[in-house]
């Protein structure tokens, strides 16, 4: 280095710029973390495979899917003997091992049976909703399929602006019905009682607890209060923790999720209830690193069979409190393809998920129990107090 | 104390031919930051053409979409228009010699500041859109100025009170949002809409806020350069000592600058919310004030050039989606190559590379902010 020449101003600079960079390197660093789930969700994820996994994990991304002498590409969807389904994900990626990924395989299998291609894009802001569905729609896509919540607003909009496509709302309450558009909702306050029901019954503490996404979504405050009814129509003596995260990044905080988790635990509780997006799965995973997971130690998994899409809570996973979104998916895209498309809102099937490795820790009688609840909820003889449970 | 001669803004060159200097340090703003674009599409390509897609194919969709249509180029000038405040935000930072990483967290309170104003006041439009960008950009100010004032007078530093100052606004906009400012009836965490006497009109494909954020650049281009207090500004960050030395209030400049940081960061803010989105909704501004340290770093701490760098990640951020819908390519990838193009423009690497000569004495981003 020529020191001679540098003012100290430059050394200045020369520090700030060290500084900067550092800064910088940091908020890229916090900024990818929080921002994209699929990040968030592949760090516990690559921590805790390890080596072993690396092996296994399919590197490819399926973006197209055909079956033979079907419609092959999108070029020319508008012909009639052609059918496109396209789907729009909610920002996140498609295998984020929830609401994307399962409406996508919902997709997917109808698509196989109609020969329909299929496609789907990625949302990366909220404010590019409208955009992306319009992608779908310029290239005359018969059905458009959107995930989420949150995109039900862009999606009433896009059914009004384009009538001729059929739009299903994975996940959107329908206020207002429009005829070209299906919401497929779900009695989430039944998963959650089941759920409930079961931790109930399994609970030796007495003791139960959750971490959720934000209370402010309604689907999740129903899983929530239908897990606390099931809890307490079980067993009038447990005492049922609900804590919700904060609206912001309330799908994207596993540190939140795993924290709150251990927390329950130390504080005497035995089954959490984990629910929310990698906010959730982040709990599961802090759940199953408990030397009891799975004997004295149990976690519940939310919205789709969890021990597939978050393999590291196996060891903890008692059930998940599931929304049968692929088959509710694909039972409107097939609906859609033959015209029969139930505008307003269609229930897709709830209930949980199989035990797998918990199956021995499960009484017979607890499982026997739990079949009939399930049955009491489906033809609606049993109460959970909801959605009247909302106002709580 | 007045400036009239131009030489004398021209800090940090100690070359004994001034001429010279300033010559290489413009082809050093102009050739890194582009090299380091073009280094960074490579090796972007690199990465499409793994995924079995044809790179130049790949980038026509993405460029084609953003510019080749008048939806595209409104959506690229919608993109764009935050990111010049924000980047202008961190520039005049820079140029102080404060690093404002807060930037995200003022536009934020801008954001809802300005959504505020938007639906609470029945006004006239000529009235109604300058009092809710002005409250925007006082809320940014004000809690930018909660780490000026550390800064100024308590020698904290700026970066980790304004990294922290990120997440403390989060947390309250999100409170705001959620409780006293929420919108009745419906349960997703979000403001009202803005009456439409604040909504900022498009004239023709152009949105005024656009025109506002370029008309913001051009007049920090000229305040910086050419006004006694954009000389204050520089002077202090070249070096407080000598500033002080000089007679220049160290403290206040450090205080005013990061005020008109977070007032540039709130504008940026207030924008978005009265021309794109209507309402103040957390989610919608993720990102937007990160971009800004992106766009200062790659406009090298030019006010004018944060208008080409806004653009360039606008364009890339708005064909994103398009590039999935044709090829199949994650949009992530935008990411990436911004993300190098930061790398490469921050290190001195380019610099080293093209001024192998200088770079012993001009490392890339040192010299930028201190020239023309």
């Amino acid at each position: 280095m020529d020191e001679t020449h540098l003012t100290k101003g430059m050394h200045m600079h020369r520090k700030l710029l060290a500084a900067g960079i550092v800064a910088a390197a940091l908020v890229l660093a916090s900024c990818s973390s929080s921002g994209d789930e699929a990040a968030t969700e592949a760090t516990p994820a690559a921590s805790e495979a390890a080596a072993e996994e690396t092996t296994e994990e399919p590197a490819e991304e399926v973006v197209e899917d055909q079956a033979p002498s079907v419609t092959m590409d999108d070029s020319d969807c508008a012909a009639p003997e052609n059918y496109c389904v396209g789907l729009v994900t909610d920002t996140g990626k498609v295998d984020d091992k929830s609401f994307n990924q399962a409406a996508w395989e919902g997709t997917q299998l109808a698509a196989d049976q109609i020969g329909a291609f299929s496609k789907y894009i990625e949302t990366t802001d909220p404010k590019d909703y409208a955009n992306n569905i319009a992608q779908f729609a310029a290239k005359n896509y018969d059905t458009i399929v959107t995930v989420g919540f949150l995109m039900g607003e862009a999606t009433v909009a896009a059914a009004a602006e384009y009538p001729n496509v059929n739009f299903i709302g994975v996940d959107q309450f329908q206020g207002e019905p429009i005829p070209n558009l299906a919401g497929l909702v779900f009695s989430e306050d039944k998963a959650g009682y089941a759920a409930g029901y079961l931790a109930g019954l399994m609970t030796k503490t007495n003791k139960i607890g959750s971490a959720l996404g934000t209370d402010t979504v309604p689907p999740v405050k129903l899983f929530g209060e239908g897990y606390k009814a099931g809890a307490l129509a079980a067993n009038p003596d447990v005492e049922v923790t609900l804590v919700y995260h904060e609206p912001n990044n309330a799908f994207g905080d596993p540190e939140w999720g795993a924290a709150e988790s251990r927390k329950q635990l130390d504080q005497g509780a035995d089954i959490i209830f984990a629910a929310g997006g990698a906010t959730g799965n982040g709990g599961l995973i802090e759940i199953a690193k408990d030397p009891g997971a799975g004997t004295t130690v149990f976690c519940i998994g939310v919205d789709v069979d969890q021990y597939g899409t978050v393999p590291q809570a196996a060891p903890c996973l008692l059930t998940s409190a599931e929304k049968k979104l692929v088959s509710g998916t694909e039972a409107l895209v097939l609906a859609a393809a033959e015209g029969t498309l139930p505008a307003g809102n269609f229930f897709g099937p709830t209930g949980i998920a199989p035990y797998h490795d918990t199956e021995d820790a499960v009484p017979d009688d607890v499982k026997a129990k739990v079949l009939e609840v399930l049955a009491g909820l489906e033809d609606g003889s049993i109460d959970t107090g909801c959605p009247a449970c909302l106002d709580n | 104390m007045s400036v009239t001669d131009p030489a004398q803004t021209d800090l940090g060159f100690s070359d004994p031919d001034p001429a010279r200097a300033g010559r290489w340090s413009r082809a050093q703003a102009i050739a890194v930051p582009v090299v380091s674009v073009l280094l960074a599409f490579a090796i972007g390509g690199v990465l499409i053409w793994l995924q079995g897609v044809n790179p130049l194919y790949a980038y026509w969709v993405l460029f084609q979409n953003a510019l080749g249509s008048s939806e595209g180029l409104l959506r690229v000038m919608e993109k764009s228009t935050p990111l010049i405040l924000t980047g202008l935000a961190v520039t005049v930072g820079l140029r102080t010699g404060l690093f404002n990483i807060g930037a995200q967290g003022q536009l934020l309170v801008g954001a809802i500041g300005a959504a505020w104003a938007g639906y609470n006041f029945q006004l006239p439009a000529l009235i109604h859109i300058p009092f809710a960008i002005v409250f925007g950009m006082l809320c940014g100010a004000a809690w930018a100025s909660i780490a000026g004032a550390l800064r100024a007078y308590r020698s904290v530093s700026e970066v980790i009170t304004t990294i922290m100052l990120n997440a403390v606004a989060i947390a309250l906009v999100d409170y705001l949002a959620s409780r006293p400012l929420k919108e009745e009836g419906q349960p997703i965490t979000r403001t009202p809409l803005i009456a439409e006497t604040a909504a900022l009109p498009d004239i023709g494909i152009v949105p005024v806020g656009f025109l506002i954020a370029l008309m913001v650049a051009i007049f920090f281009g000229w305040f910086l350069t050419r006004t006694t207090q954009g000389f204050r500004f520089n002077t202090v960050g070249m070096n407080p000592s000598a500033a002080n030395y000089a007679g220049i209030g160290v403290r206040k400049t450090i205080f005013l600058a990061m005020a008109v940081s977070g007032a540039l960061a709130g504008m940026g803010g207030a924008v978005e919310t009265l021309g794109i989105t209507g309402r103040f909704e957390p989610t919608f501004n993720a990102g937007l004030g990160f971009d800004g340290i992106t766009i200062a770093l790659l406009a090298r701490a030019n006010p004018i050039a944060t208008i080409p760098a806004a653009l360039l990640v606008g364009t890339l951020r708005s064909g994103a989606a398009t590039l999935q819908f044709e090829t199949g390519i994650e949009p992530e990838v935008v990411d990436v190559i911004l993300a190098l193009t930061l790398l490469f423009v921050a290190a001195p690497i380019v610099s080293r590379l093209l001024f192998r000569k200088r770079a012993q004495k001009q490392t890339s981003v040192s010299s930028g902010w201190g020239g023309a």
